[in-house]
This record gives C-alpha cells, structure tokens and sequence, in this order.
C-alpha cells in the first residue's frame, strides 16, 4: 500500500527522474544521447539539456511530440541504472532509518548522509516534497509511534520518512529496500504513459522484467545500519537532466 | 604501499615526504605555499599502492601543483589504488587542481579521496577522469570523494567510470571523459552548478573529447571563492587535456624541471 501510487502523498506528480530524461533526448533515435559531441558543459546556455540534433520536433510533456522513432527501451534502462545508482541510495538510507528508529534513535544522520550523497539540489528538493506527502499522511496514521521522529516543520527526504514507517509498521528491511525500489520503477512506468503514448501492458512488462533488479539492489542493502555506509554511487547524467528540468516551466512532474 | 606527504605548520613551515611521487616545495604566489607533486617513477601499474597525504593548519593556504597527468596503465587482471587524504584546520586553503587520471585499456584502479575540513576550512580540488587513451575505450576507475565539514558529511559521491558507463545515457552519455571541481567550504554562483546540501559546489563538465569538458574557465572563478587572491590564469585548456598525441600534458606552472615520467 506503501508504494501504491493512490495513497495520498503527491507520488503522482513525480517521475522518478524520467520526464526530465525525456526532456534531455533519452528517447530520441538519432543521435542516441549516448553520441552527442558534448553534455553537461557549464557554459551558460550549454548545458546538458542541449537538445538532439535532427530528427525535427520536439519530446514534449504529455507525449504529444514525436512518437516516430522513439526508442522506449532506454525508459526500463534508465529505471535499472536508477536501482544501481541514486535508488541504492535511497533504499540504504530508509533502511538505516529503519533501524535506527526501531530504537528511537535521532534520524539526522541518515538525512545527512542522505544529503550528501545527493548532489544535485533539484534532485534534494524533489525528494522533500515526497517525504513531505509521506510524512503528513504518517503522522495522522500513527501519531504516537513516530512522536520525535522529525522535528515539527523538518522537510526530511522521503526514503527517510519511508524507513521510519517501515520501523513503526513492522516491516523488515528487506520489505523496505523493495519498497523504495519498487515505488521508483512504478513511478517511471506510471510517468512514461504520460510522456510517451505506451501500452500500459507494456510498461507493466518494464516492472515485472525489473523485479530480478530491484530485489538485488534491496538485497545489496539491507544489512545497513550505519549511515556512512549508505551507498553512494552517483548518476552525472542525471544530476545535470535534474537541474535542467527544475529550470523549466514545460513539464508534468515535480522531478 | 608509497606514501607522500605534504604539510604545512602553523608557523610556516613545509613538511614534504615522499618516494614515487616526490613533493617539491615552489615559490610561494599570492600569498599561499605551493608545493609541486613529481613522480619519479612509472605510474600507474598493477599493485601500485599511492597514498598522499596533506595536512594544512590553521589559517595557512597550500597550492599543489601537479607537474604531469597520470596514466593508469594496462593491469593485466590487477589493480591500483591511489589514495588522498586531506586534513584542513580551520580557516585553511587548500588549492588542488590535479590533471587527468587517465585510465588505459586493462586498468582498473580504486581512487578514495578524504578530505577532512574544520569549520571555515576551504578547498578547491579537481578531478578529470579520461577513459583511454587515443584508440582506447579505457579501463575502469571506481573513484569516491568523501567530503566532510565541521564533522558532518558535506559530500559522499562514488562513480564508476567504465566503457560500460560511457554508453549508457543516464551515466556519462557518450562522454569518456569526467571532469569534476569541487568548492569544499565555500560556494560557487554558477548556472550550471549543483549546490551540496551544505557548504559546497559540485560542477562537471563531460564529453566525447577530454578539452570540451575542460573546466579550466570555472576554476579560476572557484579558486576566487576559496582563496583571497585567484590563480593568475587558468591553466591552457586544450593543450594540457588533449590526450591525443602527447598524452601527458606539459607543466602546469612555471615549474622548469623536467618532468621525469617515462612514456
């Protein structure tokens, strides 16, 4: 129910980073975004937005640009890199909150170590706002177990507050890790319909063929209980995709 | 395991230790001590253990200069490590503005940078990561910085640069080359800059060619940021990134000694 994207947090005015890969050219056929001459240069106006050369037309929120020619099958590789990189990132840091407020201890480190390994702003900014959702949602639902979790007014991110309800929820931190990788694939086949005309039969398939992923990275976590060793790999591209996209006033999605 | 060491005391004084890769003492500029790192020896291969070691005290400025890139070359199934660790007292400067690591076909190298910062400590480091050499498609890096400020973690961030990395679009997008500078304690105003949740500035820049993601241009700017008295110019941008036919750059400064690294 955690992950179900009824439950009223806002998770649906998220793509899990997808929209601002649309954005940035992911699916546009030629040239991939894998041969552009130059991304993610800080020269003003260059950065790595740059837009796909040729082709004519643009991917634009909501799908109504070019569908010709559109490679889809980079959207479930997008979502297998996310569970290796910046997802890792956010099911170690709900599992050690987890563990941490099973004995009550002060989630500040996890948020830190959270932080630091979230570089980019746009990304930080996005995940608030969902933990934001979570956390007002946990907090009429178990009001007494959570007491002193979060300071009143704290806008901790949401793999955070997912691990706080994990403790208080007796889920264990295998059920946890699932939960956070399974929500980020969810979120980016659910914002592909929305992108991209899809079958819905189709981006169900992405889930069910990413399950295998998702329970590695979950596995590759669940024995954390410290915040410093909370896995840190880094995705370039998709620092740059997120900044890029919180610049913009075309899209459907937060982040 | 070769370990080199630079420090700087309070009062002054520069402490340099090192055998593979030598720490040579400059004359100072802008008011801040700069010491030059050469190897004196074939860097960087299977079993390679580097370790350096910087320590700044309180109030004092270092520049390291690095006189050569670095090659990683062909390990033949084993590994390098090379290893920075950075201890700043509070209010001290680090500048460190290192040259490309470049990572040949068969290497595969583990880099772990430290940097340990007291309040007010400032750095500006750099990293450029270049897969292969020319015709190569390069070995494989897995690099973590570690940043940590006032005794809070400022900046976690591990990469692992590959061919496989290269290719997909969400890691280095067709780009072989990864440059990174980082503003530690301080923060640099720049459009394209990822803002840490802290004290700090990540900017990258990534390409197919080591020069179009030369970085020189803001790193003066974050050397400005950090330190009272900027770099006097940045570095020559293609010429010293271009891995093409001289795949070791020239010297970065007014250094004249030869560099000594073997092709």
């Amino acid at each position: 129910m955690l992950a179900d994207a009824r439950l009223p947090t806002g998770a649906h005015a998220h793509s899990a980073g997808l929209e601002p890969a649309v954005l940035a050219g992911l699916l546009s056929p030629t040239p991939p975004p894998a041969a552009r001459e130059r991304s993610g240069h800080p020269g003003p106006g260059s950065i790595a937005l740059s837009r796909p050369g040729g082709g004519g037309g643009e991917v634009t929120p909501g799908g109504v640009g070019r569908r010709r020619g559109e490679d889809v099958g980079r959207i479930p590789v997008l979502a297998a890199t996310r569970l290796r990189t910046v997802t890792a990132t956010e099911a170690g840091a709900a599992v050690v909150a987890r563990h941490l407020w099973l004995d009550r201890r002060d989630l500040a480190p996890v948020e830190d170590a959270w932080a630091a390994r979230t570089p980019s702003p746009a990304v930080r900014d996005a995940a608030r706002r969902l933990g934001r959702g979570y956390l007002r949602l946990a907090l009429t639902l178990w009001p007494d177990e959570l007491a002193g979790a979060f300071a009143p007014g704290a806008a901790p991110p949401r793999p955070v507050v997912a691990g706080a309800i994990g403790a208080v929820t007796g889920l264990d931190a295998l059920q946890v890790a699932l939960l956070v990788g399974y929500d980020d694939v969810q979120t980016i086949a659910s914002a592909a319909l929305k992108l991209t005309p899809l079958d819905p039969a189709t981006t169900t398939r992405w889930v069910l063929d990413l399950h295998p992923a998702v329970v590695a990275m979950a596995r590759s976590v669940t024995h954390l209980t410290d915040p410093d060793d909370i896995p840190s790999a880094g995705a370039p591209m998709t620092d740059a995709w997120a900044q890029a996209h919180a610049r913009t006033t075309r899209r459907l999605f937060h982040g | 395991m070769t370990r080199t060491r630079v420090a700087l005391t309070a009062d002054g004084r520069v402490e340099l230790d090192g055998d593979v890769v030598r720490a040579r003492r400059l004359p100072d500029e802008h008011g801040r001590t700069r010491v030059a790192l050469v190897a004196s020896q074939a860097l960087l291969l299977a079993g390679d253990r580097v370790r350096i070691e910087v320590e700044v005290a309180a109030g004092r400025s270092l520049e390291i200069v690095e006189v050569t890139g670095t090659v990683a070359y062909d390990m033949r199934g084993g590994q390098a490590t090379w290893l920075v660790d950075v201890r700043l007292a509070a209010g001290a400067v680090l500048v460190w503005p290192s040259l490309p690591f470049v990572v040949a076909d068969g290497a595969d190298v583990l880099r772990l940078t430290h940097v340990e910062l007291a309040a007010g400590a400032r750095a500006v480091l750099r990293e450029t990561l270049v897969l292969g050499r020319t015709g190569e498609t390069g070995g494989r890096v897995r690099t973590t910085v570690r940043a940590r400020l006032d005794d809070r973690p400022l900046l976690v961030e591990t990469f692992v640069a590959e061919p496989a990395a290269v290719v997909d679009p969400a890691l280095l997008g067709g780009s072989r080359c990864l440059d990174t500078v980082l503003v530690l304690g301080a923060r640099l105003e720049h459009p394209c800059a990822l803002q840490l949740d802290g004290e700090g500035t990540m900017l990258r820049g990534m390409s197919v060619h080591a020069h179009d993601a030369d970085l020189g241009d803001v790193l003066a700017a974050a050397v400005g940021v950090v330190a009272p008295v900027p770099l006097p110019a940045p570095r020559p941008a293609g010429d010293a990134l271009l891995p093409a036919a001289d795949p070791f750059p020239p010297p970065a400064a007014s250094w004249d000694e030869t560099a000594t690294r073997p092709g």
